[in-house]
């Protein structure tokens, strides 16, 4: 009687083997690797900043930023003055651009291929204010007079209000008289990392999706090679070996996750994207691509071909998606997302490297996404034995 | 050493409400092949499963190796091997790897796989991948990955099925060769030819029940018509005659057949395992 094989040894043969498979699923290599070479490619192409200053074009005034500067500044507003309230209409209008040079700013039409000098720079302006001639010393007299003011149509109706104040304001001070009203006494208190001058870029909050991306193509990868050994019937050339379905399972759960990871530690490495906590990091990511590894299972078990296993593969990302996405829209998903399974993962990612957030602000999202990872996990390890044992 | 190498008692086994084993009993010994012949949907496939462990044993007994089967059982299947019907190989790997690979989950670190490919005639396409291979090559790749633990119990379901002659034969050969190492080889075919040539003793299957279990040779004798066709070209055609032996004028109108003018051709009128298939259960080995 031969010496028993060590269930180690059997499990670490199948993990071996799917490796060896994987590797060699040209299909799978290339869109793996093909999604890989995007995330990266992507996130170094996304705006890595982000200005927030809103251009105000102004005519009719000699002196803006003298007249304006202050209050201008107190908006978030930069300057543009303009020669004509002609050009600042046709310039909010999009049907010239302006170009900010040493002499002033120029004022081209669109599509205009009129050289412009060295170093003259597109200024955005979105908003306008055509002062009439004489302003200044018509408000200071006293006199009735008219401001036009010009907004793009994107223009949020709040910044609006805000520019009728600003021509208030300007009105007071250049008649020497007090606001009307005492401002009130304000006390900023700022929760969590205070991000005033430094907004979270396109390339930041991207940042979870794209690990979640890849860990999506992993739960496709995974699905179809648990698929193509339920339907060539392999498995069951494995299973009147000494291996167990259990051993089968193990090493399934196994390549599913140090793949997932693999890929999730490439991608975070790539983008520079390892710190502040690397050993938060690699947790919630190992939880996340057991999390996968998981639906890999249900979803790899519940089909009957390529196109099924797609579909369901589909079925089971679409939900595990919307945490994902919703991030990038912060304000727009409904509490009801909280619930899926990916929700944790994606708010860890985002506190972690977003926001900074260490252990122990994290442990609470860690727990409920061990939760689901010991969940998802046991449903796909029990549906796919009891595919296995009725082949 | 135990004296059988399969002991099924009254097996019986059924998919839901369909009862397809209705208690069958054999043995095998050691070093003896048993045919199991049958037309598909007999129970040839269901007795190997659950004698592999693929399919729980519910009512009656079956032992491999004086072991009780039971599903998962790593001491049992350390001594068997399986020769499937459906050809469920690894095709991205090559047929090196699967046998490498197979041999690992039997704890068999130096198998000596380019020997076992070399004896199935596949040495010189070993790093091929498998996906790249014929169907008689992939049969053959099967029956070679039956044999990577030396198994003392060999189960081989339709192993020549819609092979060329050419294949068929190297099978056939690998299978009389497993047997006289001493391995117990339970082989299901529907190819009488084969259950001929090779088996030392055929059971009959059909429907979930065994109808006969004796050699070749016995089943023949108990169950066939001992005759001699004698065919003779006359000025009018060719004309045929059937002479029985076991009849009492038999040596008589043999040897005035032989003598007769014209003689073609004399054939024994021996009985094939079809026919007596046929004439027990009533259906053909086909479908």
């Amino acid at each position: 009687m031969s010496r028993p094989v060590s269930r180690l040894a059997i499990v670490g043969a199948i993990v071996r083997k799917d490796l060896v498979e994987y590797g060699r699923d040209r299909l799978w290599v290339f869109l793996t690797s093909l999604v890989l070479v995007v995330v990266i490619a992507l996130f170094w192409l996304l705006p890595g900043d982000v200005d927030e200053s809103i251009r105000l074009g102004v005519s009719g005034l000699d002196d803006p930023v003298g007249s304006l500067g202050l209050a201008a500044a107190e908006e978030g507003l930069v300057l543009v003055s303009f020669a004509s309230a002609g050009d600042l209409e046709r310039v909010v209008a999009g049907e010239a651009d302006a170009w900010q040079a040493d002499g002033g700013t120029l004022v081209r039409d669109r599509g205009s291929s009129e050289p412009l000098p060295a170093g003259a720079r597109e200024a955005d302006v979105v908003i306008g204010m055509a002062f009439p001639e004489g302003f200044l010393e018509a408000t200071a007299a006293g006199e009735q007079t008219r401001v036009t003011v010009y907004v793009d149509g994107s223009v949020p109706a709040e910044i609006r209000e805000a520019m009728a104040g600003l021509v208030r304001e300007l009105a007071f001070a250049v008649a020497g008289h007090p606001l009307p009203v005492e401002a009130p006494g304000r006390v900023f208190v700022v929760l969590g990392e205070d991000r005033a001058g430094n907004p979270e870029s396109p390339r930041e909050g991207f940042r979870p999706v794209f690990v979640f991306m890849v860990l999506m193509m992993e739960l496709f990868a995974m699905a179809a090679l648990i698929a193509r050994e339920i339907q060539e019937r392999t498995v069951t050339a494995v299973l009147v070996t000494p291996a167990s379905v259990g051993d089968v399972l193990a090493s399934k759960g196994i390549v599913g996750a140090l793949s997932g990871l693999g890929q999730a530690v490439i991608v975070l490495a790539a983008i520079n994207s390892l710190r502040p906590h690397p050993s938060l990091l690699l947790t919630l990511l190992l939880l996340g691509s057991v999390m996968v590894a998981g639906t890999a299972m249900l979803a790899g078990s519940s089909g009957r071909d390529f196109m099924s296993t797609l579909f369901w593969g589909m079925l089971y990302m679409v939900p595990l998606l919307i945490p994902a996405l919703a991030a990038l829209f912060p304000g727009t998903a409904s509490g009801w997302i909280r619930v899926l399974p990916s929700y944790p993962l994606v708010r860890g990612l985002l506190d972690v490297q977003v926001h900074g957030a260490g252990w122990a602000d994290t442990l609470p999202d860690l727990g409920v996404l061990l939760a689901w990872c010991v969940a998802l996990f046991t449903a796909g390890w029990l549906v796919l034995r009891r595919k296995v044992q009725a082949l | 050493m135990t004296e059988t190498a399969i002991r099924v008692e009254d097996v019986r086994f059924s998919y839901g409400n369909l009862e397809v084993l209705h208690g069958i009993s054999f043995e095998v010994a050691p070093g003896e092949i048993l045919g199991f012949l049958g037309p598909n949907g007999a129970g040839k496939s269901t007795t190997i499963k659950i004698l592999t462990g693929q399919l729980p044993l519910k009512t009656g007994r079956a032992q491999v190796l004086g072991m009780e089967v039971t599903a998962d059982d790593p001491v049992v299947q350390a001594q068997i091997g399986v020769c499937f019907e459906e050809k469920n190989l690894y095709e991205l790997m090559s047929g090196r790897e699967n046998l490498r690979f197979f041999a690992r989950l039997f704890g068999i670190k130096d198998l000596d796989a380019d020997g076992l490919l070399r004896k199935v005639g596949l040495a010189d396409r070993a790093r091929d991948p498998v996906g790249k291979y014929s169907k008689g090559m992939r049969q053959r790749l099967m029956m070679a990955r039956a044999l990577v633990n030396k198994p003392r119990v060999l189960f081989l379901d339709e192993p020549t099925d819609g092979l060329d002659p050419v294949s068929s034969r190297a099978i056939r050969t690998l299978i009389k060769q497993e047997a006289d190492r001493g391995a117990a080889v339970l082989l299901t075919t529907h190819d009488m030819f084969e259950a001929d040539e090779l088996s030392d003793r055929v059971a009959f299957i059909n429907e979930g029940r065994i109808h006969a279990i004796d050699t070749p040779e016995n089943l023949k004798l108990k169950h066939g018509r001992r005759a001699v066709k004698v065919r003779v070209r006359e000025a009018d055609g060719v004309s045929e005659q059937s002479v029985s032996l076991d009849a009492a004028d038999a040596g008589e109108r043999l040897g005035a057949a032989v003598r007769a003018p014209g003689l073609m051709t004399i054939h024994t009128e021996e009985a094939t395992l079809e026919s007596i298939f046929v004439e027990m259960t009533g259906r053909g080995l086909e479908g």
